[in-house]
């Protein structure tokens, strides 16, 4: 490593025909998932070249390889030529490798150039930082995206695609040679997006190498010189972009051996339970109108940051809607809070059970039952034996381990702390369920389950709206289809008149079936 | 054996053994502990302290906290003495209102530590400091003695050979826990301890709930202030300075985690009396008030350390069983 560290930026040293990086055949698997496969890619110095895959396809993962978070327990990766082993992020860090994490690494509470310089701050004679050449600094990053941000702002305050530029900024910041970009304009909008592009295209121009994660096809053909296509872990594709059409790169994430059968009832019935009538929030979403029917499964299909969970979010009363209306069995309704809309016979199964779903002071039956503790009212006092009752009769109806009875349920797994809460909503006897990522890292047993338990929810004229990233189960499940893409509705549609490359061309921006055909 | 290791699981053993220890060491130390009339005794001192851990209780499962109880107390003992002896009002009438004057408190403490978004650390530093304050402006700072001969009976009058004290504490104690296991708004508190954000996603009423707690919690401290004023015959600006540290002690000898969702009444009145037997077991060794401070800090470490290690520990005792 010590020899890489001397001429760490040497990119010129490289001739351009020779690969900068090298990923030779990398492995890597976690609990219950093999992540990566046997994948290789090259990465040559003054190219983008993307990384594209479903969700959960292992782009992240070899990323993190290649920055250092994760060690592969195969395989390896070459730098110009020379084999390197990354046991810290500080490692690539070193070797030149800057990488843009989805997930924000920023510190809120700090200034934009006390973010940049955070862990490097320059020291001046006396050993005491030099805040004059943080903030000169911080200010050419500032201008090289030509942003318009004071490098003494907090970063709290400023918007979250004003931080993610900042996030891009403090990355570009670092002496690097590769720089890895994921989903880097999930938060961006059309005006700041075309800037990243311009910035790219100049860095580039350096001899710096980037790696682009994406989920939107149209900027990765605007800006990409070649493409490596994972799918399940392992590598389809990795082509230069001029021989592909977006057709090609489509089929080939989603690939034609996924024959799943998937347990789906219709149980639609014809009353209009839900109608959402034009709503936009402050959240972003934009004029959003949709019709819900009682038993009816309502896909909402789209990327990470489309805007799908948003209009849940609407919906349930945690985002204030400015304008449009919703109509609850044909009664316009106004949610102040989820409480309200609880209170309505709504409920939601959140994306994040951890964190928004499980009580994990609570046992089982009291898990089950904080939706509607009125149940269980003798007088005014709560009957302790009719919630044990209860619990037991959801927990055997859900098939979830008897030992939840008398145990937190942290001691479940993900597959059943997600029932215990299909069972709440289920014992609370909503109308209209909001179920956001419901098989997110579940296995597929407790998947199947999850279905089965739709199926139930709908043939007892419950509806759901059903969000997901997993677009296969999403087109199987619903019955009816919207596609969202920045906070608005593109298409509604029965679910069997959509495939599945039609419904990632279009929340991708791809554009219809019949362009991409 | 399996017996042994569930009651090192459940929530009440921790405190209990360290309760148990601290009472054996005391009766050991000293023949007079278990003396009825000492006994008797215990039971005066650790009604006050016992009474106000009930709303400490409530507050901490929330996840919040409230340090102003013991001022709470002080403004009380002194608005109860200059209603009754300067103002001449009748002492139910006096205890009526300083009961209000206790929910008052605590709504201005849950207030803005909900719809205020003030962390109730700070709330309650502050709010410590002005309800003391405010008691030493009402009475210029002097103590105001001899508030009514009515009032000694509240506190030293027996019923059945058995202290008054006695009474209100189990009284009080028994409603507290009916109110936690058996009401909506129990579980609520639990529930949002427990999780906010999935308390709110449920439908529950998260900041009412909050402000619920921190209302009973100034109402537990009024009537520690009327249980105090009667002992003493007095009110005073400088009464009730350790009960704000005390009745957290309590609750969290109990077991009960600052962090929220954990905790019953039932182990907070373990963790008072706790506190009461190791002030006055110290006391009848004459040991100096400077060692009884340190040893309490101790007690109240070693009793928190006792419940966090008590898996590790019941899954000890049950390999021993097993093995033998």
């Amino acid at each position: 490593m010590s020899d890489m560290t001397a001429d760490r930026v040497g990119v010129l040293e490289t001739p351009l025909n020779e690969p900068l990086w090298q990923v030779r055949g990398i492995s890597k698997a976690f609990p219950g998932v093999q992540a990566l496969e046997d994948v290789s890619m090259d990465i040559y110095p003054g190219e983008v070249h993307a990384l594209l895959g479903e969700n959960g396809s292992g782009k992240s993962t070899l990323a993190k390889c290649i920055a250092g978070v994760h060690q592969p327990e195969k395989g390896e990766i070459l730098f110009r030529g020379r084999p390197v082993r990354f046991h810290h992020p500080m490692d690539a860090r070193a070797a030149g490798v800057a990488t843009i994490y989805q997930e924000f690494s920023l510190v809120p509470s700090l200034t934009v150039a006390e973010n940049i310089y955070l862990g490097r701050y320059p020291r001046n004679s006396a050993g005491m930082i030099d805040w004059p050449a943080v903030r000169k600094g911080t200010r050419q990053v500032l201008e090289q995206l030509s942003l318009a941000i004071d490098p003494d702002e907090i970063v709290r305050t400023l918007s979250v695609a004003e931080q993610q530029l900042v996030e891009i900024a403090k990355a570009i910041s670092l002496e690097s040679n590769l720089l890895i970009m994921d989903e880097p304009t999930a938060a961006l909008g059309l005006l700041e997006t075309q800037r990243l592009m311009e910035l790219i295209r100049r860095l580039t121009a350096q001899n710096k190498a980037i790696i682009y994660i994406s989920h939107r096809l149209d900027e990765v053909f605007q800006i990409a010189d070649r493409v490596t296509i994972l799918k399940d872990g392992r590598r389809v594709a990795s082509e230069p972009i001029s021989k592909l059409k977006m057709g090609d790169v489509v089929r080939a994430m989603v690939g034609f051996d996924i024959q799943q059968h998937y347990p789906k009832e219709r149980h639609v019935r014809d009353e209009v339970c839900l109608e959402v009538q034009g709503i936009r929030t402050e959240n972003g979403v934009n004029d959003v109108s949709f019709s819900v029917r009682v038993g009816e499964v309502f896909g909402l299909g789209g990327m990470l940051g489309s805007g799908r969970t948003e209009i849940a979010r609407a919906i349930y009363g945690l985002d204030k809607i400015v304008a449009g209306k919703i109509l609850l069995n044909g009664r316009q309704v106004v949610f102040n809070s989820p409480r309200e809309a609880v209170a309505a016979g709504v409920g939601m199964v959140p994306e994040n059970r951890k964190a928004d779903g499980c009580f994990f002071n609570f046992e089982g039956p009291k898990n089950i039952t904080i939706s509607r503790l009125k149940e269980l009212l003798q007088g005014p006092f709560l009957s302790l034996l009719k919630e044990r009752e209860f619990g037991e009769l959801y927990l055997k109806r859900m098939n979830i381990p008897a030992t939840a009875l008398e145990r937190s349920v942290q001691y479940l797994s993900g597959g059943n702390q997600q029932k215990v809460i299909l069972a709440r909503w289920l014992f609370s006897q909503a109308r209209i369920l909001i179920m956001d990522e419901p098989t997110q890292g579940i296995d597929i047993g407790a998947k199947l389950e999850v279905y089965h338990v739709i199926n139930e929810l709908t043939a007892s004229g419950i509806s759901i709206i059903l969000i997901s990233s997993d677009f296969p189960e999403l087109l199987a499940m619903s019955d009816r289809v919207a596609v969202v893409r920045d906070g608005k509705i593109l298409h509604i549609t029965q679910s069997e008149q959509m495939t599945e490359y039609q419904l990632i061309g279009m929340a991708s921006g791809a554009g219809t079936s019949d362009e991409i055909e | 054996m399996e017996r042994v290791s569930r009651f090192f699981r459940s929530t009440v053993a921790g405190p209990l053994v360290a309760f148990l220890v601290v009472a054996t060491f005391a009766s050991l130390a000293t023949p007079r502990f278990l003396q009825p009339q000492n006994l008797s005794n215990v039971s005066l001192q650790v009604a006050t302290v016992a009474v106000v851990s009930i709303g400490a209780t409530l507050v901490i499962l929330t996840g919040g906290i409230d340090l102003s109880p013991g001022s709470t107390v002080a403004l009380v003992t002194c608005t109860l003495a200059i209603l009754v002896k300067n103002m001449g009002l009748p002492l139910p009438v006096g205890i009526l209102l300083v009961l209000l004057l206790g929910v008052a408190c605590g709504f201005v403490n849950g207030f803005f530590s909900t719809y205020g978004r003030i962390p109730s650390f700070i709330v309650t530093l502050a709010t410590m400091s002005i309800y003391r304050g405010l008691a030493f402006l009402i009475t210029k700072g002097t103590p105001i003695f001899s508030v009514s001969p009515a009032l000694e009976p509240l506190f030293y009058g027996k019923l059945l050979g058995i202290p008054l004290p006695f009474y209100y504490v189990v009284i009080l104690y028994a409603l507290g826990s009916l109110f936690l296991r058996n009401t909506v708004q129990g579980r609520a508190i639990y529930a949002v301890g427990g999780n906010e954000s999935a308390a709110r996603l449920t439908g529950i009423a998260v900041n009412r709930s909050k402000l619920l707690a921190f209302v009973v919690a100034g109402l537990t401290a009024a009537i520690g202030g009327v249980l105090l004023t009667a002992w003493l015959n007095s009110g005073s600006p400088n009464y009730g300075a350790e009960l704000g540290l005390q009745s957290i002690a309590a609750a969290v000898i109990g077991g009960a985690s600052l962090v929220g969702g954990y905790g019953s009444m039932i182990a907070t009145l373990v963790g008072a009396l706790t506190v009461a037997v190791v002030q006055n077991g110290l006391n009848l060794l004459a040991v100096p008030a400077s060692w009884q401070e340190i040893t309490l800090g101790i007690v109240i470490v070693a009793a928190v350390g006792l419940d966090m290690w008590k898996s590790s520990i019941g899954r000890a005792f049950s390999k021993l069983f097993r093995q033998t």
